[in-house]
């Protein structure tokens, strides 16, 4: 009898360690076309929950909670991601929202986090259609697709001989036609002649006819914004269509090890950009810098983490910040929180614009036997660029 | 002037590939009456099974077609037997739905299976091309062509010739009949798929060679197959290698000329066009 | 039952289904939302379709243009969303007019192809046309009233549902029906067999695009490759095939049944899920190729027989 008051008692006088936990809920590509970049975002939530968790978790006040995470698998269909957010918000009842990968499932499932007033902080989307829909509830971690190429434009100017022609292509989804409105002002101010700029299909297999335009334009350096797998198909038809510009400029793939894998030493020479590369000089609060956190990843999860993973991880640590500064788990409060968030952490340092969008430079790298090699950031070359690039068969 | 020849080759190489894509749909369609929708997944497999004979033996893509096209086979011969031949004096519709659901479960076993990464067939000469009168021509791509031609005339000759392809048109034109004359109907429709899915199984391990292999790749082969199919018609297999030209050559024209979005409205907008215009295809017989 | 007897049972579902934004929660409403709308989809599917026996995979063309027309009307012009749910109807159903002159004349496998490639073609167009966003789409102004929708989804399901009820009485759709069934005998017959066609298509057509343009401003964003989703075309026609086409109430309980048991896959076991569509349709169509109309009538009488039966007619 004593006991079961005891009990009853017990529940009301509950003590710190039985608070709720915080859950943190997300639709991401599990399965399906995009799931091979979908998986960074899993795991890099997971890793860093679990990291966060083991240090104490977040601080409310003076408790501590811990971090409950509910990641639904949307199969690549943008239906189904709308509705599993609708799930996680009216029947999972998390606190707040990560996001999936890519601007157009960023588009239709942020509707959901404006729609129900619950902050999002997505690591996924970067076009501008994103930020210019005046949301308040949603925050993202990749920079502006139009300043993509910036670095890269700038490091071109740079060059000795300088390239006199540029071809342009892109695809016709809403991030990469972002990056290229962006790019064509980046080449204007430049001062960079524009021969070729197309819009191409999204999945396009065949790049055989732009190929063969490049190389009767005889284009010096070529930048395109699609997605991995065109980018490959361009490469290699590159190869055997023996087309060689003096540099090639891709805004994804070059820094992912799976993407340099499928292409072997073909992949040399490829210029890209990455928002971040896993340097020591990025220190942060539960990974300990950006290194440590590259190697522990790569031990975890057999697979080397790139830009993707480095994002998600500071989606969860920008929402632990901005809750653990609201001093509370109020989704307005923390909304508040995070315009004002500042911190620094292994992708960088995390801010957020009056829109929601994270500023951060673009690094210019290029593979070099088979490595990623910084090239070019701020103002100045980090390392020489492989530059112009000798002809396939000379390769 | 020099552009244009080289897209017109480009588009002609290409085409060859498409035309033996084409071509198992073709058969398919044309003797069995069946529509089949899971005609990119199997093209997928084979493009996989080639893909692991390739990694796992270290042997030449080219060497591993073969085997491509036997475990295909098999595949395809199951298949009709387990399955489509239990539904096919339904409404054709039947046959419709039911490749399509087959397609979405083979797909969604191989994602299963093999992942989503995608996978590429590089063979060490795979960038290497001759250069003709200014215009480059990839290597892997002539052979690519010349097997995919070689193949369709072979499947030609195969049904004009031999007494199995004989069996085959007999079912096709008269089923009744051809029972009265020996011929199993089980087998020879089951045989008949299967030598289509071992096409489809050469198709995949070619088209991977030249592009690359995820789940996922099924869906847009099977919409410009039926192109093909339709522009060639449905009787015989040398027309469908000029459809497969046809279109590979108009949609190089269309990319150079109009633009690289508006490929698929040309593609497209042929068959639509060419099925109102003259159902039974471009160059097939009026039923 | 008797007629009035089923009219009353009916009237109470609906009523029911009416409240419940009140009496349920939101993922309730939020699924509610999509199977009320798959499930006009599959009658309108069931109009040309199941009636008429011309088996369209063209209807996400209509679909897709309600959509649009809600979305350039809303986004383009800053014009009232009813105004834009009259555009997205006009342009389906004038589409569907003008494509259906031309199109109908095709039979059998040839229909269904030629519909597969206007719905590819429409998605390329549309991907190339500034107005329509090109392929980035377009993004509507948001609203917070998912009762709106429910209600909305709510009311052109019975709207298409009492159409098809009294399509299954008027003369209209007992000459639909006789072309279904044979298509020479019933022009010999007197049946004006290409005005008829034309008309059930437009008629298809215009709940399809309805449809299309209530999920336009549900959802706040399409995109060409979204809403012109062939395999949306086909889940249409799963639904009715399975409910049962030709039917008055099959495809809506078609479509119910199987997005439930989809929804509950997909939150539970998800990875199956995806897999589920696919045997679902091997099934059906193997043993039960007439629908669940179809076995609920029979099952009575032949028990597990029917399914053999069923395999047994249409085996080689």
């Amino acid at each position: 009898m004593y006991r079961f008051l005891f009990f009853i008692a017990s529940l009301f006088l509950t003590p710190a360690a039985w608070a709720q936990p915080v859950t943190f809920g997300a639709s991401v590509q599990l399965t399906g076309p995009v799931a091979n970049t979908g998986r960074y975002y899993k795991d890099a939530y997971e890793f860093a929950v679990e990291k966060i968790n083991a240090a104490g978790g977040i601080k409310i006040g003076s408790v501590h909670q811990k971090i409950a995470l509910k990641i639904l698998d949307n199969q690549s269909d943008v239906n189904l991601s709308v509705r599993q957010y609708v799930q996680l918000l009216a029947q999972d009842k998390v606190n707040f929202l990560l996001g999936p990968f890519a601007s157009n499932f960023v588009l239709a499932d942020s509707s959901i986090a404006e729609k129900s007033r619950v902050p999002m902080v997505q690591g996924g989307g970067a076009s501008d259609q994103i930020y210019s829909r005046g949301y308040q509830y949603i925050f993202g971690t990749l920079p502006a697709a139009s300043n993509y190429f910036g670095s890269t434009i700038e490091a071109m100017t740079k060059l000795n001989p300088r390239p006199q022609t540029v071809a342009l292509l892109y695809a016709d989804d809403s991030f990469d036609v972002s990056v290229a409105k962006g790019t064509r002002e980046l080449l204007n101010k430049a001062g960079l002649k524009t021969v070729i700029d197309e819009r191409y299909s999204t999945n396009a297999s065949d790049f055989s006819v732009l190929l063969s335009r490049i190389k009767s334009e005889n284009a010096d350096a070529v930048l395109v914004a699609g997605h991995e797998t065109e980018i490959l198909n361009f490469i290699r038809q590159a190869k055997s269509l023996d087309v060689s510009p003096k540099l090639y400029s891709f805004t994804v793939g070059v820094p992912s090890a799976d993407f340099r894998h499928a292409l072997g030493k073909d992949a040399n020479g490829a210029s890209g950009m990455t928002a971040w590369l896993p340097s020591a000089t990025l220190k942060d609060q539960w990974f300990g810098d950006a290194e440590k956190f590259a190697r522990a990843w790569k031990t975890k999860f057999a697979y080397e983490p790139d830009y993707h993973a480095a994002s998600g991880v500071a989606t969860v640590e920008a929402l632990v910040n901005a809750i653990q500064a609201a001093g509370s788990t109020d989704p307005q409060k923390v909304r508040d929180a995070l315009t004002k968030v500042s911190f620094d952490s292994l992708y960088g340092r995390v801010a957020f614009d009056d829109k929601g969008q994270i500023s951060l430079p673009q690094i210019m790298v290029q593979i070099q036997n088979d490595d990623v090699v910084p090239i070019y950031a701020g103002k100045d070359f980090i390392n020489k660029l492989q530059y112009p690039l000798a002809p396939w068969s000379k390769r | 002037m020099e552009l244009l020849f080289q897209v017109l080759v480009s588009g002609l190489l290409l085409g060859g590939l498409y035309a033996l894509m084409a071509l198992w749909l073709a058969l398919v369609w044309g003797v069995l009456n069946i529509v089949n929708l899971s005609h990119g997944a199997l093209i997928m497999l084979g493009a996989y099974v080639t893909y692991f004979v390739v990694t796992g033996a270290y042997i030449d893509p080219f060497a591993a077609l073969p085997i491509a096209a036997a475990v295909l086979f098999a595949i395809g011969y199951l298949i009709q037997r387990g399955v489509l031949n239990l539904v096919i004096h339904g409404p054709m519709f039947n046959t419709l739905l039911i490749t399509f659901g087959i397609e979405v479960v083979l797909t969604y076993l191989t994602q299963l299976w093999f992942s989503a990464d995608f996978r590429t067939i590089n063979p060490g000469y795979a960038g290497s091309n001759y250069t003709v009168g200014g215009i480059t021509i990839p290597y892997v791509q002539v052979l690519v062509f010349v097997i995919a031609i070689g193949l369709t005339v072979a499947m030609w000759l195969l049904l004009l010739h031999t007494r199995t392809g004989r069996g085959i048109r007999a079912a096709a034109q008269n089923l009744v009949a051809a029972r009265l004359y020996g011929v199993s109907p089980k087998s020879v429709y089951a045989l008949t798929f299967g030598l289509g899915a071992a096409l489809a199984g050469v198709a995949g391990g070619l088209y991977g060679t030249v592009s690359q292999i995820n789940p996922y790749i099924g869906g847009p082969l099977t919409a410009k197959s039926f192109v093909i199919a339709i522009i060639g018609g449905l009787d015989n297999p040398l027309w469908v290698i000029v459809g497969g030209l046809f279109l590979g050559i108009i949609e190089s024209l269309t990319a150079l000329y109009i633009g690289s979005t508006y490929r698929d409205v040309a593609s497209f907008g042929i068959l639509v066009l060419i099925l109102i215009v003259r159902p039974s295809g471009l160059l097939g017989r009026t039923t | 039952m008797k007629s009035t007897a089923w009219g009353i049972v009916l009237a109470v579902i609906v009523a029911l289904l009416a409240a419940l934004p009140w009496i349920g929660n939101t993922v309730l409403v939020q699924f509610g939302i999509n199977v009320l709308l798959l499930a006009t989809l599959a009658q309108g599917w069931n109009i040309i379709g199941g009636y008429t026996g011309y088996p369209s995979f063209g209807n996400s063309v209509f679909y897709g243009l309600g959509a649009y027309g809600v979305a350039i009307a809303m986004v383009q012009y800053h014009l009232p969303f009813w105004v834009g749910m009259l555009l997205g109807l006009g342009l389906g159903v004038v589409f569907a007019g003008l494509l259906g002159l031309a199109v109908l004349r095709l039979k059998g496998h040839y229909f269904a192809i030629c519909t597969l490639g206007l719905a590819l073609v429409m998605t390329a167009i549309v991907s190339n046309l500034e107005i329509a966003g090109s392929n980035i789409g377009l993004v509507l102004p948001l609203l917070r009233s998912e009762v709106l929708f429910y209600e909305l989804a709510l009311g052109l399901l019975v709207l298409a549902t009492l159409t098809i009820f009294w399509l299954s009485r008027s003369r209209f759709g007992l000459g639909l029906i006789a072309i279904r069934e044979n298509e020479e005998g019933a022009a010999v017959m007197g049946v004006n067999t290409t005005l008829y066609k034309v008309l059930a298509f437009m008629l298809s057509a215009a709940f399809t695009a309805l449809a299309g343009g209530i999920y336009a401003y549900y959802i706040t964003f399409i995109d060409p490759v979204g809403v012109f989703d062939i395999g949306l075309n086909v889940k249409m026609i799963i639904m009715a095939v399975f409910g049962g086409p030709g039917s008055v109430l099959g495809p809506v309980a078609g479509a119910f049944i199987l997005s439930t048991i989809s929804e509950v896959l997909a939150t539970k076991v998800t990875s199956i899920a995806s897999m589920f569509f696919g045997i679902v349709i091997v099934i059906a169509v193997m043993f039960m190729p007439r629908g669940i109309a179809h076995l609920v009538q029979h099952i009575k009488r032949m028990g597990w027989g029917y399914f053999i039966d069923n395999v047994r007619t249409h085996r080689l």
